[in-house]
């Protein structure tokens, strides 16, 4: 009968936890719709330590295409525009450039635009508790690390409309390091008037394809011995740097939440040490070689990102 | 006594009324050329710093002058606008693009500055806090930490040292400043790499089972 017991205790206690990822899923799942279909008008803030970033989002849909528009708000700007599957960006420092894709790279990851399925391999699902945000009523769902190189990500979704309400990237200690609060979110019936006025101009031409075989030319110049579980390679080659004209070596990866960039570069002359800056989420660790550099950008942990530059070496 | 050493006496003369080592004469002042007295009375009144008795340049001849030497612009490129404009009408794709993001160009050089600059302090800032909470990993070193507060003159290789140390830095807080901006930039296309990379793979896979059957 007490074995019997302990069976069913067994027996339900991982259906309850089965039962628990289906729906933190499910609610990702939900996300990820909500976003595509509702007209809404919504303001966030990014706050990184002592910095804060103000956005402006909204989408709609005008027929059966998509319009959406991000901008921040504060100094020189930066605006986005997406129609159906095309991303426009407008940077205050260069000409602007369309990529084709279907979904905004902003401060929120794009895979929770998406299938989030492909995270399930190095992330667990779980739900945590209900709460008030932005004066509505929100679940927490974490996207949790399998292991302790990356960060989690915690998401608060609106019950009512399942939007994002709140974001943010925890360490392992349970620290939010980068957050990302609604502040205004008004769903509407019809897209507001600016997007359909947005969608109504012609922008430049998408940029042509990158194929990952296209660009392979810089994959054997260094090997890079270490990655967290679940990076892979998206593109590498050999260009030089906007700001400084430097050339560098330019390694992307992804796990598909975070993307992690690998430069490596000539040594700046004078000894100096290897060392991380963060700001928020974001690390940059430089580590200095000797004959060569290798910076790591990501938002990933610093030990993480020393442990990624300290690994590249040059192939034999 | 030679002519040179009397110029440099009278230099020296010159020096050492407007420091107030001498009693002035008018006999002395009259020696002075007057294009002289007013730089030697601008130099001391600059370096005892007096509140009182501001400092005056008179530079209005010199820009009177530098105005009238100033090729006149007419404005002829307010009325080349319109012209700009109607060519734009015609180029639809160009003019709605232009229109959306104009307004920033004169930003563009500040913006970068801006955004190089924020990751510096903001990585100076968690710095130190960084170094504290964890010895193990080391933090960039950005501000030096001794230097300033070397005695001055005892030598004069230090400052040269610390100068080219202070350039040092500025170049690799630009890297790093390049790096994010790149980083950023990149990480735009990665979701849709990672979704064409999936197609790719699919369509592998497909293609051996077909195979294979």
């Amino acid at each position: 009968m007490k074995k019997l017991f302990i069976a069913i205790l067994c027996f339900a206690t991982s259906w309850a936890q089965a039962q628990e990822v289906v729906s933190a899923k499910q609610l990702l799942t939900n996300l990820a719709e909500a976003v595509h279909s509702r007209n809404f008008d919504a303001s966030y803030v990014v706050v990184k330590g002592k910095a804060m970033e103000p956005y402006r989002w909204l989408h709609g849909k005008k027929d059966d295409t998509e319009v959406e528009f991000l901008s921040l708000l504060n100094g020189a700007g930066l605006e986005m525009v997406r129609v159906g599957n095309q991303v426009t960006y407008f940077e205050p420092q260069s000409e602007p450039y369309a990529i084709d894709t279907d979904s905004i790279a902003g401060p929120i990851p794009e895979v929770l635009f998406k299938d989030i399925s492909i995270l399930e391999s190095h992330y667990d699902f779980v739900l945590g508790g209900k709460g008030r945000i932005a004066g509505r009523a929100a679940q927490l769902v974490r996207i949790e690390s399998k292991d302790e190189n990356k960060y989690n990500y915690w998401l608060w979704v609106d019950v009512e409309s399942s939007l994002l309400l709140k974001a943010a990237f925890v360490n392992q200690t349970g620290e939010m390091l980068e957050q990302l609060q609604l502040t205004h979110l008004s769903i509407t019936e019809e897209p507001v008037a600016q997007l359909l006025e947005i969608a109504g101009r012609d922008f430049p031409k998408a940029l042509p394809k990158v194929t990952t075989q296209a660009a392979k030319d810089a994959k054997d110049n260094w090997r890079i011995e270490w990655l967290p579980k679940g990076f892979e390679l998206l593109k590498s080659d050999r260009h030089k740097l906007d700001l400084n004209n430097e050339l560098a070596d330019y390694y992307l990866f992804s796990d598909g939440l975070v993307d992690v960039s690998v430069f490596v570069q000539r040594p700046l002359p004078g000894k100096r040490p290897s060392g991380a800056l963060t700001s928020g989420a974001t690390t940059v660790y430089v580590h200095n070689s000797g004959r060569f550099d290798v910076s790591v950008v990501g938002n990933i942990p610093a030990m993480t990102a020393k442990s990624i530059a300290e690994s590249v070496t040059r192939p034999l | 006594m030679t002519n040179a050493n009397k110029h440099a006496s009278l230099e020296q003369t010159t020096s050492d009324i407007f420091d107030g080592e001498v009693g002035r004469s008018a006999e002395m002042l009259n020696g002075l050329e007057h294009g002289k007295f007013v730089r030697y009375a601008l130099i001391g009144d600059a370096m005892r710093a007096e509140k009182e008795k501001s400092i005056c340049i008179d530079i209005t001849a010199q820009v009177a002058a530098a105005l009238e030497s100033e090729p006149t612009y007419n404005m002829s490129h307010n009325e080349q606008a319109p012209d700009i404009r109607a060519e734009a009408v015609n180029d639809d794709v160009k003019s709605n693009v232009i229109s959306l993001a104009r307004y920033k160009k004169p930003l563009a050089q500040f913006a970068i500055a801006a955004s190089v600059c924020l990751v510096a302090l903001v990585g100076v800032n968690n710095n130190t806090t960084q170094s504290e909470l964890n010895n193990t990993l080391p933090s960039l070193q950005t501000m030096p930490l001794t230097g300033s507060v070397s005695p001055v003159s005892l030598s004069t290789e230090q400052p040269a040292i610390e100068n080219a140390a202070q350039g040092l830095r500025e170049l690799q807080q630009q890297r790093i400043g390049a790096l994010v901006l790149e980083h950023q930039r990149q990480s735009r296309m990665a979701y849709a790499l990672q979704q064409a990379k999936q197609l790719e793979e699919q369509k592998k896979a497909s293609d051996v089972t077909e195979e294979q059957n």
